[in-house]
């Protein structure tokens, strides 16, 4: 059962109001009609599907009907952020930006 | 081997069974073999099986990280129905309901397979339009379907509520007498038996770590107990297809989604057929044991947990608790989840990947138990023959670049 | 002034308004509680509401002038004042509901504000009602059929919430100590009337009419 919090209401509320979306920042080709029938078919079918962190869009359906995207991981369920749409996640920016200083992976980041 | 028989029972009945031979050996891995299978469940040891007795191919090994039949086999509703919408899949589930039929001699081992009939239920208008299209289509396709009503239903299942005082009532539904269950640990048991009869080697509690890629074409995998060389590699792994699709750098367009299904307490014999509903979302039927066996849709996000959520069991239970009010009061004993691997278009990928030699059996979504021999033995032909036997070549990958998706949906919108 | 034409969406004469509750109260007519009811549930019948959408920096300045309101800029909470109240739905989102019969001036008043701005006014009044539920055990019976938190520590006077509700969605409110607020959809009013009959009577509930 997950408890999510909607960075729009800015509060936790149960799972039951929310909804999958499936994979966040998925970027549509620029020009559809140029692009090949590879590029177009990886855009329409092929998802990332990690065991460790996804970055998701979710909905906040029966509350304020917002988009929102979430870094979860796939196999502790954990959340370990949500963040409006139209944000990069802070908390994987700052997880890079520690392995490039050389830092030890923090536990939640393991299976990533 | 020693082959099970009635007599066999009696001999070692004199014994009092303490000699009986051991199901499958333990081998120690060879250094090369000329098709390793990645993945000991169901549709993995159907392959090798069919490998060696119909294809020749006897230098076969199995590698399985965990125990036989230990993922999504053992997790399942072993529901075993071929009612396909479209002549691609339905030809597949059908050659599929073929084996079955002759499953349990062709083994010598008992899969329990019983054939009690599935129905399927219609609630709305629409629901009864597509059952009666998808039925026609099953009828051409030389495929046994009915179409009922309400009251034939009922004569069917008398217990369950078809009176139109609910929010869904019954209006009819589509019935497949030769659809049913089978037993799903026997299933995997008795293809390991017959595969390690005509030589296979079942290596389990061996993970594969990585893939031996040289020039594009696979030379092996590495493992967690070394390196094992194969000319080709078949991969039979449902959830974690993706995973080892990562390893050898191509992506799959299949999502890992939690499925869970419960079993309540045993009850005497109560219910004697399938009974599954797509519009309120739940499947039901009774084990030889009396357990009632109950599935519920997947979860909608991504996930290896092994574990469903807890409104997702709600939703399902209130289903079942609609359509068989004698049902409220039973208890129920365990609940479980399986990582079922989807596709955009709910059907498997049996096909070629981009490494020579590799090759993808997965997609299976939330019905691979009924495929298990037909995935098996098409799939086994597809590796000893290196191209896609003639019923797989519809569902290869490149499907989702030339656009021809076979939208099972329909068919397949119950997960089970 | 705004160049969206606006007209009056109520009809004039002898057409009676029926209030969404109206057969229900005909199917289930309600025998006052025995004793104390621990339930009392009123419906708000022909409030005018309306969806107001656009920017804070849009909206705010317009909406107090026309409702005297000021635009709740906090998640999940409501200005009220009197028979009048403005709720933060979305950030881009509220709710204003007003005595019956305001929405043509309410609408007016309010496109002569805000101009040619970029917002959307929408008169949802028909399809949607308010049902209130006071007494002792109003609470028990709510927390019964929603998965959102109803204690008083996290659900004070002024909050106002979007969430599920009995297996359908509805706005759950509280506007003080003593009263809860149900904003829900006409369609589904048959049907949350009677789920909140059958979760109230052990408390013993009775309907009051207004």
């Amino acid at each position: 059962m997950f408890y999510i919090h909607c960075p729009y209401c800015n509060e936790r509320r149960s799972e039951e109001e929310f909804h999958a979306k499936g994979q966040a920042h998925l970027m549509r080709p620029a020009n559809p009609e140029e692009a090949s029938d590879r590029e177009w078919g990886d855009y329409l079918f092929f998802r990332d599907n990690p065991r460790g962190l996804h970055q998701e869009m979710w909905v906040h359906a029966a509350g304020c009907r917002k988009f929102f995207n979430i870094l979860r991981n796939t196999v502790s369920y954990e959340i370990l952020e949500t963040y409006p749409m139209g944000e990069q996640s802070s908390v994987l920016a700052e997880m890079t930006a520690g392995r490039e200083r050389g830092e030890p992976r923090r536990a939640a980041g393991a299976v990533a | 081997m020693e082959r099970y028989s009635v007599f066999g029972l009696i001999k070692h009945a004199l014994s009092y069974h303490e000699n009986w031979q051991k199901t499958w050996r333990s081998p120690t891995p060879k250094k090369e073999y000329d098709v390793v299978i990645i993945g000991g469940g169901g549709h993995g040891l159907a392959t090798a099986y069919y490998l060696a007795s119909r294809y020749g191919v006897t230098n076969v090994a199995v590698i399985e990280k965990g125990w036989l039949g230990g993922g999504n086999t053992a997790r399942n509703t072993t529901i075993v129905r071929s009612n396909y919408l479209w002549d691609e899949s339905a030809a597949l589930y059908e050659h599929s309901m073929k084996l079955w039929e002759g499953l349990s001699q062709d083994l010598n081992y008992n899969v329990m397979f019983s054939q009690r009939g599935v129905l399927n239920l219609g609630h709305t208008l629409g629901d009864m339009r597509d059952i009666q299209r998808r039925v026609n289509a099953n009828r051409l396709n030389g495929i046994d379907g009915e179409v009922l009503d309400a009251q034939q239903v009922k004569e069917i299942v008398p217990i369950m509520d078809c009176s139109s005082n609910t929010r869904y009532p019954v209006l009819g539904a589509s019935w497949q007498p030769r659809a049913g269950v089978a037993r799903h640990d026997a299933v995997a048991w008795g293809y390991a038996r017959g595969a390690d009869r005509l030589g296979v080697d079942l290596i389990q509690q061996t993970e594969v770590t990585g893939l031996n890629i040289k020039k594009g074409k696979i030379v092996g995998v590495h493992t967690s107990k070394g390196d094992i060389g194969a000319k080709k590699v078949g991969c039979v792994v449902a959830g974690n297809s993706g995973v080892v699709a990562g390893m050898a750098g191509f992506k799959l367009p299949i999502e890992s989604h939690p499925l869970q299904a419960l079993v309540s307490e045993p009850l005497k014999p109560i219910l004697d057929t399938v009974v599954m509903s797509n519009h309120v979302h739940g499947y039901i039927s009774q084990t030889d044991k009396g357990d009632l066996v109950i599935g519920a849709g997947i979860d909608a996000y991504n996930g290896y947990g092994q574990r469903g959520s807890y409104p997702t069991v709600e939703h399902t239970l209130q289903a079942i608790v609609e359509l068989f009010p004698i049902f409220s009061r039973v208890r129920m004993n365990r609940q479980w989840g399986g990582i079922v691997d989807t596709t955009p278009d709910a059907c498997p990928i049996l096909s070629a990947t981009p490494v020579e030699g590799l090759f993808f059996n997965c997609g299976w979504g939330t019905g691979g138990f009924k495929a298990t021999p037909g995935s098996g033995d098409v799939f086994a032909w597809t590796l000893a023959n290196g191209r896609a036997h003639p019923l797989a070549e519809p569902f290869s990958i490149d499907r989702f670049y030339t656009g021809s998706l076979i939208d099972e949906h329909g068919a397949a919108g119950v997960a089970h | 002034m705004s160049k969206v034409e606006v007209f009056q969406q109520q009809p004039s004469g002898a057409v009676a308004a029926e209030s969404p509750f109206h057969f229900s109260r005909q199917r289930n007519p309600l025998a006052p509680a025995k004793g104390e009811a621990g339930v009392i549930m009123a419906e708000r019948p022909f409030l005018t509401h309306l969806i107001l959408r656009g920017t804070p920096e849009v909206l705010l300045g317009g909406v107090r002038n026309v409702t005297g309101l000021t635009l709740p800029q906090t998640p999940c909470s409501m200005n009220s004042k009197e028979d009048k109240s403005l709720q933060w739905l979305a950030p881009d989102e509220w709710l204003l509901i007003l005595p019956p019969g305001s929405e043509f001036s309410t609408e007016k008043a309010l496109r002569g504000e805000l101009g040619d701005g970029s917002y959307a006014i929408v008169n949802v009044s028909g399809g949607q009602t308010v049902l209130e539920l006071s007494g002792p055990n109003a609470r028990e019976v709510l927390m019964k059929s929603t998965s959102c938190d109803l204690h008083p520590r996290t659900f004070p006077e002024g909050r106002g919430v979007s969430t599920v509700f009995a297996k359908t969605g509805a706005i759950i409110r509280r506007p003080d100590a003593q009263r809860w607020e149900l904003v829900i959809r006409r369609s589904f009013a048959d049907y949350l009337y009677r789920w909140l009959l059958s979760a109230g009577a052990e408390y013993g509930i009775t309907t009051q009419e207004r």
